[in-house]
């Protein structure tokens, strides 16, 4: 792989509280325009190399760079004109509207002070048309959905215009269509915008019918990372998650116990 | 433009209270000979604008504040902020430390910024903030201030009456010389809100998220916390402890406007000079010929209105 296809390289990280091991020496690149997926039991630290990689902790070794530069290099601003998240949890105690929400995603461009502009709006519009979230514009972020609420995050993720976009468990708390729905949407923002996707997920075959790799987390450390189809195998699920598993085809798999 | 016209509105609102305040009180002043000029232009006037001045800082603190802790039950004087002021107004004045640092307004920050820190200390779990115990601690501090307050008007008995005058608020006593001090920091600190609202706006979305919109959630809060709390000590050295300003204001205007900051503060603005004037105008007239302490007013007001929301809370965390 050559540097300038690698978008983001994470390098020898590892993170410890007290004594306490979270991660562990994980190392990987993403090559620019893939489809990545991450799995783990709870605990496997895939929420801390989420928080990692988004310069959200300080790291105890290694380092993550993002088009070759440290993201400790970055300014806050620059950062988050390369990488977009969408987390898993979204309070809002206070009442915006969706547009609002997803305007938001303009305030790296923005300077201190300056207005939203035309082409702001447009982009806001435009996003908010591809996640078909437009007419849901005018409503309180507080009476969204679930399902609702994380099209607009992700709708808030596209005006930053990232090349690189990180979701933590943005499905977890949605029914199965809904599911389906975000993951649709991910693969046409991946497909039609060549956006690096970079998703922690908890449903297998999810990950097997989206994901073009996959990265595979166990107590902390990084255990498999290659193509998706090469990964997800009887053994592998039986050796990461301790569970009978039974692959039917490309898309699908039966979890026995 | 809407906002605009909005704000031509307002501004008559207040100039007709500004009349009022000038021209409504315990001395009848109709006649406008020399003596009721007297009172109009030295007594009434400097109150007038303090009450402005006053009222648009508090409001727009508290907003700050609602959106620093993300939780729009705080404002300075729940949270022990105001108090903290008062105490250091009259720890200076019992030692005698009026000359130094800036005097008795250098007193009411040092005080004040070291209460804000006691309550984050207090309040924070890992890097967020308790709501719950956000509020307790600021209770707690100023139940704790109430008390050290008290054994230093029981020790000092002759400087009662000045202590007194800090902890229930009062612009009768405002002369010309203090506004422009208040004034400035006013000012500076709207200004400096204002810069950063959208910031603050990303940061009602919660610390990771702002983040991730590429600001410096940290720096920020520290900028807004620094230069609110120094309004807060300047208008609490100057006036005392007027409470609930900062909580009121900015709820009706979020509910007028919605959450966006850019609109709220300007809008704060006047609702707050607009919610001040009323104060200080029914603190001089309902017991006329005597006054009542504004900050009593503000707080009839508000602790009904305070636990009015802490309702409306109760009943959204468990519907």
């Amino acid at each position: 792989m050559e540097e300038k296809d690698v978008i983001l390289e994470v390098k020898d990280i590892s993170y410890f509280v007290r004594e306490k091991k979270i991660i562990e020496d994980i190392s990987f690149s993403l090559k620019r325009g893939g489809f990545y997926c991450v799995i783990g039991t709870n605990g496997s630290g895939k929420t801390t190399l989420l928080k990692s990689i988004t310069n959200n902790i300080e790291l105890s070794a290694g380092v993550v760079k993002v088009n070759g530069k440290s993201i400790k290099k970055y300014y806050p601003k620059q950062l988050a004109k390369e990488m977009s998240i969408v987390w898993q949890h979204n309070e809002f105690l206070f009442d915006f509207s969706a547009f609002q929400v997803v305007m938001m995603g303009r305030m790296p461009y923005q300077k201190l002070l300056q207005a939203d502009s035309e082409k702001d709006l447009d982009i806001v519009q435009k996003a908010m048309e591809k996640t078909n979230t437009w007419n849901l514009r005018n409503r309180s972020i507080k009476q969204l959905s679930g399902g609702e609420l994380q099209r607009i995050m992700i709708a808030r993720a596209l005006t930053q215009e990232s090349p690189l976009m990180l979701l933590d468990e943005p499905i977890s708390s949605l029914d199965i269509r809904h599911q389906f729905d975000v993951m649709e949407l991910l693969r046409k923002i991946n497909r039609e915008n060549g956006t690096t996707i970079f998703i922690i997920l908890h449903n297998l075959s999810l990950a097997l019918k989206y994901s073009d790799e996959i990265i595979t987390l166990k107590d902390g450390h990084l255990v498999h990372f290659g193509k998706t189809r090469d990964i997800i195998n009887k053994e592998n699920i039986q050796n990461l998650f301790n569970v009978d598993a039974e692959i039917i085809d490309k898309d699908n798999i039966i979890i026995n116990k | 433009m809407k906002d605009l016209l909005w704000y031509f509105v307002l501004s008559l609102i207040i100039a007709g209270l500004v009349v009022l305040g000038l021209f409504w009180g315990s001395v009848d002043v109709s006649s406008l000979d020399e003596n009721s000029i007297y009172i109009i232009k030295n007594i009434r006037l400097p109150r007038v604008i303090m009450s402005l001045l006053c009222g648009a800082g508090l409001a727009v603190c508290g907003s700050a504040y609602q959106s620093i802790f993300q939780n729009p039950l705080s404002d300075p004087y729940i949270l022990g902020v105001s108090s903290g002021a008062s105490l250091g107004a009259a720890v200076a004045i019992v030692l005698g430390l009026e000359a130094f640092f800036f005097g008795i307004g250098g007193f009411a920050f040092l005080f004040a910024l070291a209460t804000v820190w006691i309550i984050i200390k207090i309040a924070s779990v890992g890097n967020r903030l308790h709501t719950t115990t956000l509020l307790l601690a600021g209770i707690s501090i100023n139940f704790l201030i109430a008390a050290l307050i008290a054994v230093l008007m029981v020790l000092n008995s002759e400087n009662m009456d000045k202590i007194i005058f800090w902890t229930m608020g009062s612009m009768s006593a405002t002369k010309f010389s203090d506004l422009w001090i208040v004034f400035v920091f006013v000012l500076i600190g709207i200004v400096v809100i204002r810069i950063y609202a959208r910031e603050l706006n990303a940061i009602l979305t919660g610390n990771e998220s702002a983040r991730s919109l590429g600001v410096n959630v940290e720096r920020t809060k520290k900028i807004i916390l620094l230069f609110s709390t120094l309004m807060i000590g300047i208008i609490v050295a100057k006036s005392g402890v007027i409470g609930f300003v900062g909580l009121i204001v900015p709820h009706i205007v979020r509910i007028l406007v919605g959450s966006d900051n850019r609109r709220i503060i300007p809008f704060s603005i006047f609702g707050g000079m607009i919610f001040m004037l009323l104060a200080d105008i029914l603190s001089r007239v309902l017991i006329a010929p005597s006054e009542l302490p504004v900050g009593s007013i503000t707080a009839l007001i508000g602790s009904p209105f305070f636990i009015y929301l802490l309702y409306n809370a109760k009943k959204q965390l468990n519907p």
